[in-house]
């Protein structure tokens, strides 16, 4: 990587922003969040359940009436739940998520939502994503803001990767940090005349610095710019990388082990994230969420064992959320409308596994919705504070206490 | 910095003053942003014919050739024999190429954002299809019976489960989108309205791939839906939603998103006179339309290359000022994986457009797309190679190619610096690898992603 570009790539990049290009100074409490932050190379990987996930058929209080009665059709049989204790279960396909469990490595995070809960999807994913509700200026996400301020100054990976055709996440989104998508790698580079000239004059074309004025045409030339350096970057760290066992065919895991690939090729970045949509269930719910909820636990299970297997185990925190959970009646068309509270996953070998938090009552609803107990920026919180070590008041915009999901450090 | 914007400067009819001209750069905002761009001498023709004309023009070219009707039809009948609907959007895309009615399908576009159905869950190259005809046939017509026709819409109703809705258990689905995407926005309603407007669609469903009422599953009892009490059936239901005084300004609001800016998003005041405008006209599309291309605003430096270039503007821009023609089908493959798959959505919101088209993966492949469609032999200008098509054009050397693609494709005028960039990558030689090089990489540009 030539001078000029990797310079680039540091002045759009994480928190080089903030003192490099702009010479402005970070506000203070920022500053330490950055300075506190020594996350040892310890990586997040997010994983979006998109559409809101049917808790009460993923983490199934199998003996409660109310539960049975509420759902005709689409209660889980006694016999067939998982057994997490005498009352909850996996959803039976959760077979991956149940060899986490019983290794020590899985945390599930019981009712989990927000005050004032809000049904719409993209309201609600919205909030998740920014810790924001919509009458706030909403500019930037709870990752973007960690990119922003406490990245790695002194390295030229991105802050952050986004693995997935679909647009990028809120949640990434920063004033500076330009967090690349990926689909592919294959498709992740710059085809045509691949001389090194042409390659030369394509690079100083989308790096050169344009007259101000047009915030729009800045945002795309630093976009550009760190496209190009990342593809390069990519292209060159090598992928000399085999998998320890075979990842299911579906597209969930291929992009887990687009992750693992680039980990194990020794990338230094330490967010990753990937989205599974579908999880919209108004209409026959059963055969697509069984296959969603195997997706994520298949999937997820084999790119924690395969990261294991490859001396990474200890750097990874896996994150599962959706953006609510369901009503706890079912409708007419054998699915689920939108509703509540719902169970957030943390997986790795660092987690305190086990059920935290009480399941939400079905005797005690609000407007035929679960009422949650926990607050999900509080999941965020113990993410922040406990794996990724920062101060987490600033990014969260408040003060949320850390579950203990991962011990204190 | 919005606030700023005089509402009733903004929406005047646009008057040429020394200052701001009616040129070759207007001109090129106007097709871009009314279709999906112009050739040279059609630039140079609107530049003649003056402002007013031009817009008159394109308000009026909204139904299409007979000839070219029937050779769509027919490109159709044989896309549906295959039941395949990725080449249905193939189709869309030929179409939005080769099309005369510019606007008409540009509008089309905007409500497939707007009343947003994918294929990949409706699965029905019929279905799919009969949807695009409705939203065509409506694209700038009567917004109150668009939206009545889209609630009865098989593809919409698979889309959004409601294909069979019983009064025991409604689905609330389409209730709550209708409310919050289609119609009024997210805060103009409550909860409790989409239970019971959900009570209003029950008995709503889908025999044989076609709308039918069934009686048995209505839920026949008293609703209260926005304030209003009655026995309602959806049809009803839909009149209450399209009604509320939040309607035409959700409504206005996305259309001068769509035209004119997405940064600042528009205030309420400056929005209001548009919405005003729609309500006085009963909803009726075409009116406001009009207004918006014809305004200051539109016409002004705050909309003038101040969007994002959709993947579809961007590939069918680039091919259609330079008169290309391509393989449909890759182009449709292309768009998708750029982010803006036709007939593809990827939620019920739709795109969202703006900032979130651009990203690493996107930029990368719309620089790939540029050259895929610079090597394909399947890809002509003109009916002529590339290299001859601009010679045609009567650009001969290379600082002329590079004057035709500003003048026909930038909104955002090339740096100098940069334009030397590009003609020293060209060279001298001007042989037809060196020309495609230079357009490649001026096509990889961050100006050419603005429009």
């Amino acid at each position: 990587m030539s001078h000029s570009s990797r310079r680039q790539f540091l002045t759009t990049s994480a928190a080089a922003t903030s003192v490099l290009t702009f010479g402005r100074r970070a506000p203070a409490f920022l500053q330490q969040a950055a300075a506190d932050s020594q996350s040892d190379g310890r990586i997040l990987v997010v994983v979006e359940m998109a559409g809101g996930n049917d808790g009460l058929n993923t983490v199934v209080p199998y003996t409660d009436d109310e539960y049975r009665k509420a759902r005709p059709e689409l209660a889980i049989g006694k016999s067939d739940v998982l057994k997490i204790n005498d009352n909850l279960g996996l959803h039976p396909v959760m077979t991956g998520f149940a060899d986490l469990l019983e290794a020590g490595h899985l945390s599930i995070i019981q009712g989990v939502g927000y005050d004032n809960p809000n049904r719409s999807h993209f309201e609600s994913m919205d909030i998740w994503h920014t810790c924001q509700r919509k009458d706030e200026n909403r500019i930037d996400g709870w990752l973007g803001r960690y990119l922003q301020e406490a990245g790695q100054a002194t390295s030229s990976d991105p802050a952050g990767l986004h693995l997935g055709e679909d647009k990028q996440p809120f949640a990434l989104m920063s004033r500076d940090a330009r967090v690349p998508s990926i689909r592919s790698l294959d498709q992740f580079r710059l085809n045509g005349n691949e001389t090194a000239a042409f390659r030369k004059a394509v690079r100083e074309l989308a790096d050169a610095r344009r007259d101000g004025g047009n915030d729009l045409l800045s945002f795309v030339q630093s976009s550009t710019s760190s496209a190009i350096t990342a593809s390069e970057r990519i292209e060159v760290a090598g992928m000399n990388y085999k998998p320890s066992g075979e990842y299911p065919s579906t597209a969930l895991a291929n992009k887990l082990q687009t992750v693992a690939k680039l980990i194990n090729s020794g990338l230094t970045t330490p967010v990753y994230y990937v989205r599974i949509d579908g999880f919209d269930t108004h209409a026959q719910q059963d055969g697509a969420h069984q296959s969603l909820l195997r997706q994520v636990s298949d999937g997820v299970s084999t790119f924690l064992k395969d990261m294991m297997a490859h001396g990474h185990g200890d750097r990874i925190l896996c994150l599962c959320f959706s953006e609510f959970g369901r009503r706890v009646a079912e409708n007419a068309s054998k699915g689920t409308d939108h509703g509540t509270a719902g169970p957030v996953f943390l997986t790795g070998t660092h987690v305190k596994a086990g059920l935290i938090g009480q399941h939400p009552s079905l005797r005690d609803l609000q407007d035929g919705d679960l009422k949650h107990h926990t607050d999900f920026r509080q999941v965020y919180a113990t993410v922040l504070e406990r794996w990724l070590k920062c101060d987490s008041k600033a990014i969260l915009r408040g003060k949320f206490n850390p579950l203990n999901a991962l011990p204190p450090t | 910095m919005n606030e700023t914007i005089d509402p009733v400067w903004a929406w005047a009819e646009y008057q040429p003053t020394a200052h701001e001209p009616w040129d070759v750069r207007r001109a090129a905002h106007l097709f871009r942003r009314a279709g999906f761009g112009a050739t040279r001498a059609e630039l140079h023709a609107a530049v003649e014919a003056g402002s007013a004309a031009t817009v008159d023009s394109i308000m009026q070219s909204t139904t299409e050739p007979s000839e070219f009707l029937k050779e769509v039809d027919a490109l159709a009948t044989a896309t549906l024999a295959t039941g395949d609907v990725q080449k249905l959007s193939a189709w869309w895309a030929y179409r939005m190429l080769a099309t005369p009615a510019q606007l008409l399908e540009k509008m089309t576009l905007f409500w497939h954002g707007h009343f947003a159905t994918s294929a990949a869950k409706v699965d029905d190259a019929q279905l799919m299809f009969a949807q695009n005809n409705l939203l065509r046939e409506q694209a700038l017509g009567d917004f109150s019976a668009l939206l009545l026709e889209i609630s009865r819409d098989p593809a919409m109703l698979v889309y959004l489960d409601s294909a069979s809705n019983r009064k025991a258990h409604p689905n609330e689905n389409y209730a709550r989108e209708i409310m919050e995407l289609f119609c009024l926005g997210e805060g103009n309603y409550t909860e409790q309205d989409i239970r019971e407007l959900a009570r209003c669609f029950t008995g709503w469903e889908i025999k044989r791939e076609k709308f039918r009422f069934n009686r048995y599953q209505h839920d026949t009892g008293p609703k209260n839906v926005l304030g209003e009490s009655g026995k309602f059936g959806g049809e009803k239901g839909v009149e209450i939603v399209a009604a509320q005084d939040a309607a035409p300004l959700f409504i206005a609001t996305k259309l001068v998103t769509f035209f004119v800016m997405e940064e600042p998003q528009p205030t309420e005041d400056l929005i209001a006179p548009l919405a005003q405008e729609l309500r006085d006209n009963d909803m009726q599309i075409a009116p406001v339309v009009r207004r918006i291309l014809s305004s200051n605003l539109f016409c002004s430096n705050m909309a003038i290359g101040r969007k994002v270039r959709s993947p579809v503007e961007f590939a069918i821009g680039f091919l259609r000022s330079l008169e290309g023609s391509t393989n449909s089908y890759e182009l449709a493959e292309n768009l998708k994986t750029l982010g803006q798959g036709l007939l593809y959505p990827p939620s019920v919101k739709g795109w969202d457009g703006g900032r979130t088209w651009i990203n690493s993966s996107t930029l990368l492949g719309r620089s790939n797309l540029i050259r895929h469609l610079l090597d394909s032999d399947k890809t002509r200008f003109g009916r002529e190679s590339l290299a001859d098509y601009l010679r045609s054009q009567g650009a001969q050397k290379f600082d002329d190619v590079i004057d035709l693609f500003e003048e026909t494709l930038f909104a955002v005028k090339i740096p100098s610096a940069a334009r030397d960039r590009v003609r020293q990558l060209a060279g001298n030689s001007g042989g037809e690898d060196k020309l495609k090089d230079a357009v490649h990489a001026l096509c990889t540009l961050p100006e050419f992603q603005l429009g």
